[in-house]
């Protein structure tokens, strides 16, 4: 083998890692100028391990941006899009162990990461899952969280939105079963969050759209 | 060439009643509203089928890359009256905020996702100025702002954005940050200090009954 | 799907969404208006047509540019009126085809306007609205014919408030300086 074609091959080698951090068009050229400067080494690191991984990195240029944006200092910036790294892994590890035997689409790993990021747990992340594994899951999560976020209990929202999914409410018109709950919850005369989940189960699946 | 008389012009402007002209420029005021009407009178031909001829045979593609490509803003809108209530609620931000179709995609938008309306609104009395930075426009200040035409503290537009989630805030007179009290939904911003992003699902207009 | 009715918002997004026949919701509620504005400002209609359908296919392929669709209608008259100043560009303003016909004979007086036929007061107009810069005539139509605010046509021709008022105000005097010259 010539000198040169080994020249050329360390060359392709060496930027290999580049390719693959930029391959998708996020990386470091959206971020120059956006980050601090000694922040983006941390990152590029962090978003090259994620594309190692075959997880999705726009998540994390997003992080980045964010930070960038809101001027945070460079060790919680950094510390940030670790943190999202962190999610997407977790995400990865429940959509294989709901939906054993398949590569999850980079879609749902996002969408469950970014449930995870809302506060919901594992186990009610996992069990909604199940509902369509081959649905996206983004609206029942962000349902669920929704309702969590206005203390429903978390296994009780899950059930409301499984028997929702069960009647045929699928993708957007599950977030509408949360804007329901929180109607009746709120109507005057007061209502336990049990009798407001009961009042919307009496109602599936003829629910209020919700509006544009 | 002589210059018209200012109060000519003024009426001209919409800035004088034209009844307290005097006679001699009520004249001139009659004249070029005649001008006017005369030159009003709209073409008896249409281009219509020519350029839908070219768009069919020609078709844009549709959008794709990151979501800051897709940013619309309504930049005029109505005076909005808003009763702010203390605790937010769904109910307000479903109000406010459109609804997710399917599908969902990482952030980006993937081959034919629908395009939705995102309405944000704002309570800031005495601002100067009010954007929306978020993750449809990869966190850029100075691309998506408010407007508060009458003055009344309400500031208010609305944007064309890819269907799906979107984590944004409000950032007021260039430097104070602050979640919309009207979102409903919110996450932990990941940095540490507590600070809460606002999130917003989108649903495609096609998905309108 | 959206109507007729639609806002140009819900429009915009639902072409951008890959709905290409939406886009004849914005044609046929904006030619009109495009067509007699690129009329004035080119004395030409099949010089105005073309400018129009250009335009058109412009505002199309670039739809994702307009970053405010709550002023769609500012953004399609720049691009019109900039493919209008590409027109004029091309030949020189003597250039403006107009009727053949010489002016009308008149008769003096105030009332030498009410006299003329519909046809010989367009004529007239057009002759004195097509002797004014391209600047100052643009800016009298958009303000009285199209109707437009000062600040709709800041938003259109780029140009600031005071240099769009005093366009207006030249024109006005030049208009009509120009009728009193004939009825004279």
């Amino acid at each position: 083998m010539s000198w040169k074609l080994v020249l050329a091959l360390a060359l392709v080698a060496r930027s290999a890692p580049l390719v693959a951090q930029n391959g998708n068009g996020s990386g470091t050229t959206r971020l120059a100028g956006r980050v601090p400067a000694a922040a983006l080494p941390a990152i590029d690191s962090i978003i090259a391990a994620a594309a190692a991984e075959s997880l999705p990195t726009e998540p994390l240029v997003q992080k980045a941006l964010e930070g960038g944006a809101k001027n945070i200092p460079a060790d919680r910036l950094v510390n940030g899009v670790r943190r999202g790294l962190l999610q997407l892994r977790q995400a990865r590890a429940i959509l294989g162990h709901a939906v054993p035997g398949q590569s999850p689409p980079e879609g749902h790993v996002a969408a469950v990461a970014a449930a995870l990021a809302r506060g919901l747990s594992g186990p009610i992340v996992e069990r909604l899952l199940t509902l369509a594994p081959d649905e996206p899951p983004g609206p029942a999560l962000h349902a669920a969280a929704d309702l969590v976020a206005h203390h429903f209990d978390p296994d009780s929202a899950a059930d409301l939105l499984v028997e929702a999914h069960n009647k045929g409410l699928r993708g957007v018109r599950l977030l509408d079963v949360a804007v329901a709950a929180d109607h009746e919850l709120q109507r005057p005369g007061g209502r336990t969050p049990s009798e407001a989940l009961a009042h919307v189960r009496a109602m599936l699946p003829n629910l209020r759209p919700g509006r544009p | 060439m002589s210059p018209l008389d200012p109060r000519l012009q003024e009426a001209l402007d919409g800035e004088r009643d034209p009844g307290d002209l005097p006679a001699d420029l009520r004249d001139a005021y009659a004249r070029l509203n005649a001008v006017t009407h005369v030159l009003k009178t709209t073409p008896p031909v249409s281009v219509a089928s020519r350029v839908m001829a070219e768009i069919r045979e020609n078709p844009a593609p549709v959008r794709r890359g990151p979501a800051r490509r897709l940013i619309h803003w309504l930049g005029r809108p109505r005076a909005v009256t808003v009763r702010l209530r203390p605790v937010w609620t769904l109910a307000l931000a479903a109000g406010l905020a459109t609804v997710l179709l399917l599908p969902w995609s990482n952030g980006g938008p993937t081959p034919g996702v629908a395009q939705g309306i995102a309405s944000f609104v704002g309570h800031f009395p005495g601002a100067r100025s009010v954007e929306v930075v978020g993750s449809f426009n990869d966190w850029s200040r100075g691309v998506l702002h408010l407007n508060d035409d009458d003055g009344d503290g309400i500031w208010h537009a609305k944007a064309v954005l890819p269907a799906g989630p979107h984590e944004y805030m409000f950032v007021v007179d260039g430097e104070r940050w602050v979640s919309d009290p009207l979102a409903g939904r919110y996450v932990d911003d990941g940095f540490g200090a507590g600070q809460q992003n606002s999130v917003l699902i989108v649903r495609p207009v096609s998905a309108q009954p | 799907m959206v109507n007729d009715g639609a806002p140009d918002i819900e429009v915009v997004a639902q072409v951008l969404g890959g709905d290409g026949e939406a886009f004849g919701i914005l044609i046929r509620r904006y030619e009109p208006g495009l067509l007699r504005f690129a009329t004035r400002m080119l004395g030409n209609p099949d010089a105005a047509a073309d400018a129009v359908a250009e335009s058109l296919v412009r505002a199309y392929r670039h739809l994702a540019q307009c970053r405010d669709p709550g002023r769609l209608k500012s953004w399609l008259y720049r691009i019109t009126g900039n493919r209008c100043r590409s027109h004029l560009a091309r030949r020189h303003m003597n250039d403006i085809s107009l009727s053949d016909a010489p002016p009308p004979a008149l008769v003096d007086g105030t009332d030498a306007w009410a006299v003329l036929e519909r046809g010989e007061q367009v004529a007239l107009v057009e002759r004195a609205l097509a002797a004014l810069p391209a600047e100052k005539r643009e800016a009298f139509v958009l303000k009285h014919v199209e109707g437009m605010s000062y600040e709709e046509m800041a938003t259109v021709t780029g140009a600031r408030i005071p240099t769009l008022k005093m366009r207006v105000h030249r024109a006005r005097e030049a208009l009509l300086a120009a009728l009193e010259e004939v009825v004279r």
